[in-house]
């Protein structure tokens, strides 16, 4: 049996933010009920070729899943158990955004066996809701989490992100204070990533609006790093935070490189060195899962020298460490004392400095060909 | 030999580019019927690439034109200032020249130069205004301005169209009538001038050369004299304008000479050949082709050293102007201090490794040639980064040239700045016409390699027009301007330049690299210095971040797909000391103003 996590993937928002290009839709909510009998329908299709899993976590995302009503959702999880070998005591996390749940929604959630809420919160300023063009204001996360206490969630994480334009250190440094104080289990705090293809990406490169300046984003993450470090949460990952314990599972899985399936448009799963993906746009995804034949939208075999570099690259994102075996121990030396690796008994393990670097450090301990200038010959 | 000496006619076409020189020659070769009209290629003397069923090429670097029992040796010369040599030597093939001049345009400072080179040389010159169709021409003016120039009436001067072919029987008429017919005997031991050379990987080295006295026969045993080579003529023709090979050569003619030779430089221009056995003098005016501008030229790919030498080494045969020696850079790793006849010769080489060779380079900025007295001893500096350090010298020349600059008046201003920016020492100045002026000055070569002619252009619109011969060498006050990366020198960015100016090359450098070169994990300083004194500083923060914030399961492919492409850009980093420097930062920094030709 391989320990494997389940991922699904619901890719419809009320409304679409600028800044984002996850596979996620408004206005497609017609097509709701067709996609939730569609991903029970895959679930059957890929079975077969998972019968030696067991599942031992489910994350529904998105998209936003709360915006299909709580039946659908109770059925869907129901239905996944039923067809896929779900372990009774599987981390289930469900991601939602504060204006899209009440006590009633969640409490039928949590019933239904959704033990892990992920709540987009991303500020506690308006302005920057707004500049990120969220739905919801500031009171609505304290509500939302509120709501899901009673309803029986102990397990609750907020999703923050920073280095908007317009957002000030002191912005930020409330919005973590307001975090703090709601007292999550998980906060995840993401630098903002300008991404070509969204609106925010096209004004950037128009220089209609300021790409977000590292050197600011830095100042922010440290102040994360301490906030969120003195009210007792440990920074397990670049933009992770949770007190022991309630790291998430699901996420840990894609860090040590475990399989992963993924059920819905878009969604990638992994088994050793495949991995492939579904068709993105909903429809074509409707249209193969209804005919009968796995919505495959690509695929590839990763060589083992690819499987070293994800590997690395990956762990070299949490504080698990890396066995140092295989490095030189010149550079292990030099990043040590440049302040971004450490020593631990679990082997190198990234400083809150390092993980902010991950990509140089990842490159720094890949090996490179020889370096020009090279000798005569 | 049909025809006798009295009826052959030698000349070359002085003109600036663009003022007609190759439609004028498709005319002469249309007069002639030299060329059909019907096979007749626009500006076929320029195109003319002729591969003859033994895959021999020959450029046509003479054309032979017969008209009215009469024969017109057409030669060709080079239009750049690099290549003064090579046009003098064109120039001593002929008896005389059309100064061929834009009616619209004016006199250009090439032409002039190049009008004096003929002049002194003892040519005919024959003034011709071209493009007299045109409506902006001014014939009356232009006609004064290059009357009094040649110091003929007005009514000497021709008028033509090159395009419609009016006045252009004329011009021929006055070719044969006014220049003199070649003297020399034809049973006189023979002296052929050798004008051009060209490698030919079938047939090796093919030479142009003119026969001054004596006859060169087919499959004589030759002798060129500044080499000393001996060879074999394996076959002797002329261009008419097909390579037409001929039983020999009288003393007047022009045409080829294949001789089998593998190295252009046992054939070199100015030469003087002659049968193997006699004792002749040379013909005057043979040099040694020596270069002005050097750089160090380096592969951006270390392993492709091998490649560059190998392609340096065929570049040679073809090319006798180009020297080369070993370098090896503490940045650049090994590469070649390469020796050039000027900034246009240097773009050729470089084009060519680039293209030919499939070579991807990194070349250094370019530098003059220095005399420097160093503890009693005079040395020779091609490398700034053997310049002594820290004013640790006596007594430093640098070469300096003669430059003719022609300009509208109203520019005259903005010269005079440039050149005196530029630490020229004014010699004269002259106005053509009220309203064209002709400057001359005593320039640092190295003030000329350095843009000089860019903002010639920009600062008169581009009406300004340059030229310049060596001139010797002359004191300076230089110093060597190093950069240091993280108190680490880069021998590739030092330069040595005028004390006055080196603050402000110290300061251009430091800021270029602080754009160019990426962060790094550590603060880095870039400093310039004179030997231990730093005159400029910047610092490259360190990098704080440098992550993807997101990474979950569908982000992984691409995650990757990055690292694999900053993976790749990592191995074309190359280290100074602890600091990781693009290539292209390297290329970057090194530019040089590209257009910096005087043409
Ligand atoms: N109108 C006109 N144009 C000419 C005449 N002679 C040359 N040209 C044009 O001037 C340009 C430069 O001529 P070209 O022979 O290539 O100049 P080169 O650089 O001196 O060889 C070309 O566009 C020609 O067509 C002429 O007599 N009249
Ligand atoms: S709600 Fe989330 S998934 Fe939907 S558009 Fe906004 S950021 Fe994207």
């Amino acid at each position: 049996m391989i320990a494997v996590g389940l991922y699904v993937h619901v890719p419809f928002c009320r409304t679409r933010c600028g800044y984002c290009d996850f596979n996620a839709y408004a206005g497609l909510d017609d097509l709701a009920p067709r996609y939730v009998r569609a991903l029970a329908a895959e679930a059957s299709l890929v079975a077969p070729a998972w019968g030696d899993a067991r599942f031992t976590t489910v994350f529904v995302g998105g998209g936003t899943p709360t915006t299909l009503p709580p039946t659908s959702l109770e059925r869907l999880l129901a239905e996944l158990r039923a067809i896929l070998p779900i372990d009774d005591d599987a981390e289930v996390t469900i991601e939602a955004n504060p204006e899209t749940v009440d006590e009633g929604s969640l409490g039928r959630l949590r019933a239904a066996g959704y033990r892990r809420l992920s709540l987009g919160a991303q500020s506690f300023d308006r302005v920057v809701l707004a500049r990120l063009e969220r739905g919801h204001d500031p009171d609505a996360v304290g509500r939302a989490v509120r709501a899901a206490r009673r309803a029986g969630f102990d397990n609750v994480n907020l999703d923050l992100i920073y280095g908007v334009d317009g957002e000030g250190l002191a912005s930020w440094r409330e919005t973590l204070r307001a975090t703090i104080a709601l007292g999550p289990e998980h906060v995840s705090a993401y630098a903002l990533t300008i991404e070509p293809a969204t609106p925010l990406g096209r004004q950037v490169a128009d220089g209609l609006r300021p790409a977000p300046d590292p050197d600011v984003q830095a100042d922010m993450y440290e102040q994360a790093c301490e906030l969120l470090g003195a009210a007792g949460y440990r920074h397990y990952e670049v933009s992770n935070w949770a007190r022991p314990g309630f790291e998430c599972r699901h996420n840990l899985g894609y860090w040590r490189r475990h399989p992963y399936l993924g059920l819905g448009a878009g969604a990638h799963s992994a088994r050793g060195p495949a991995r492939w993906w579904n068709l993105r746009p909903p429809r074509a995804y409707l249209a193969s899962v209804e005919a009968g034949s796995p919505p495959v939208g690509g695929a590839e075999e990763l060589t083992s020298e690819q499987i070293e570099l994800e590997e690395r690259f990956l762990r070299l994102r949490t504080r698990e460490g890396v066995a140092p075996d295989g490095l030189d121990p010149a550079v292990v030396d030099g990043l040590v004392d440049a302040g971004l690796l450490e020593r631990a008994p679990a082997g190198l393990i990234p400083t809150e400095r390092g993980l902010l670097l991950v990509n140089e450090l990842v490159l720094a301990l890949v090996p490179q060909r020889p370096r020009a200038p090279a000798t005569a010959g | 030999m049909a025809i006798p000496t009295s009826r052959i006619r030698n000349f070359c076409i002085v003109a600036h580019i663009d003022h007609g020189k190759s439609t004028l020659a498709d005319r002469l070769l249309e007069l002639t019927h030299t060329v059909e009209a019907r096979a007749m290629r626009a500006q076929y003397l320029d195109r003319m690439e002729l591969e003859r069923e033994r895959g021999i090429t020959i450029k046509a670097q003479a054309v032979r034109l017969l008209h009215d029992g009469y024969e017109l040796n057409l030669i060709d010369t080079p239009g750049h200032v690099d290549f003064t040599y090579e046009v003098s030597r064109s120039l001593a093939a002929c008896e005389g020249a059309i100064l061929l001049v834009d009616a619209a345009q004016g006199l250009e400072a090439q032409t002039l130069a190049n009008y004096h080179l003929a002049r002194d040389a003892g040519l005919v010159i024959i003034p011709v205004l071209n493009k007299i169709d045109l409506p902006a021409a001014e014939p009356a003016r232009r006609r004064e301005e290059l009357a009094a120039l040649v110091g003929e009436p007005p009514e000497r001067v021709l008028a033509v169209s090159a395009k419609t072919g009016e006045g252009v029987e004329e011009l021929v008429r006055a070719v044969i009538d006014r220049i003199p017919a070649p003297e020399g005997h034809a049973d006189a031991p023979l002296r052929a001038l050798i004008f051009d050379s060209a490698f030919d990987p079938y047939r090796g080295v093919i030479t142009y050369l003119r026969v001054r006295e004596g006859t060169l026969p087919s499959y004589a045993r030759i002798r060129m004299l500044a080499t000393g080579v001996a060879s074999d003529a394996e076959e002797v023709g002329v261009m008419a304008p097909e390579a037409t090979p001929v039983e020999a050569l009288g003393p007047g003619e022009v045409g080829y000479l294949v001789t089998g030779l593998k190295d252009v430089h046992l054939a070199k221009v100015g030469d003087t050949i002659t049968l193997d056995g006699s004792t002749v003098e040379p013909l005057p005016g043979y040099r040694e082709p020596k270069p002005m501008v050097w750089c160090g030229l380096f592969p951006a790919e270390g392993g492709d050293y091998p490649a560059l030498r190998e392609a340096l080494d065929r570049l040679r045969l073809s090319d006798a102007a180009l020297v080369y020696e070993p370098e090896v850079s503490q940045a650049l790793g090994f590469g070649f201090r390469v020796g050039f006849l000027g900034l246009l010769h240097m773009e050729i080489v470089r084009e060519r490794l680039e293209r030919e060779f499939g070579l991807e380079l990194i070349a250094t900025a370019p530098n003059v040639e220095f005399h420097v007295e160093r503890a009693g001893r005079a040395i020779v500096v091609r490398n700034p980064a053997e310049f002594p350090p820290g004013g640790d010298h006596g007594r430093v020349e640098e070469p300096v040239v003669f430059a003719t600059i022609i300009t509208p008046s109203t520019f005259l201003g903005a010269v005079l700045d440039l050149c005196q920016e530029r630490r020229g020492e004014l010699v004269d100045m002259t106005y053509l016409t009220p309203e064209r002026v002709e400057v001359h000055y005593v320039l640092p070569l190295a003030e000329i390699v350095f843009d000089f002619f860019d903002q010639l252009k920009s600062r008169t619109r581009g009406y300004a027009s340059l030229d310049y011969e060596p001139w010797g060498y002359q004191e300076a006050d230089l110093v060597r301007v190093d950069v240091l990366l993280h108190g680490e020198p880069v021998d590739a960015f030092s330069s040595v330049v005028h004390r006055e100016r080196a603050y402000r090359y110290g300061r251009q450098m430091t800021e270029r690299l602080k754009e160019l070169i990426p962060r790094q994990l550590f603060d880095v300083a870039v400093q310039a210095a004179i030997g231990s004194r730093i005159i400029a500083r910047e610092t490259i923060k360190a990098k704080r971040k440098d992550v993807l914030a997101k990474c979950y399961g569908g982000d992984i492919t691409r995650k990757r797909k990055l690292l694999e492409t900053q993976k790749r850009g990592k191995e074309r980093l190359r280290r100074v000391g602890k600091v990781d420097v693009p290539q292209e930062a390297f290329i970057e920094a090194l530019r040089v103003d590209r257009k910096g030709r005087p043409a």
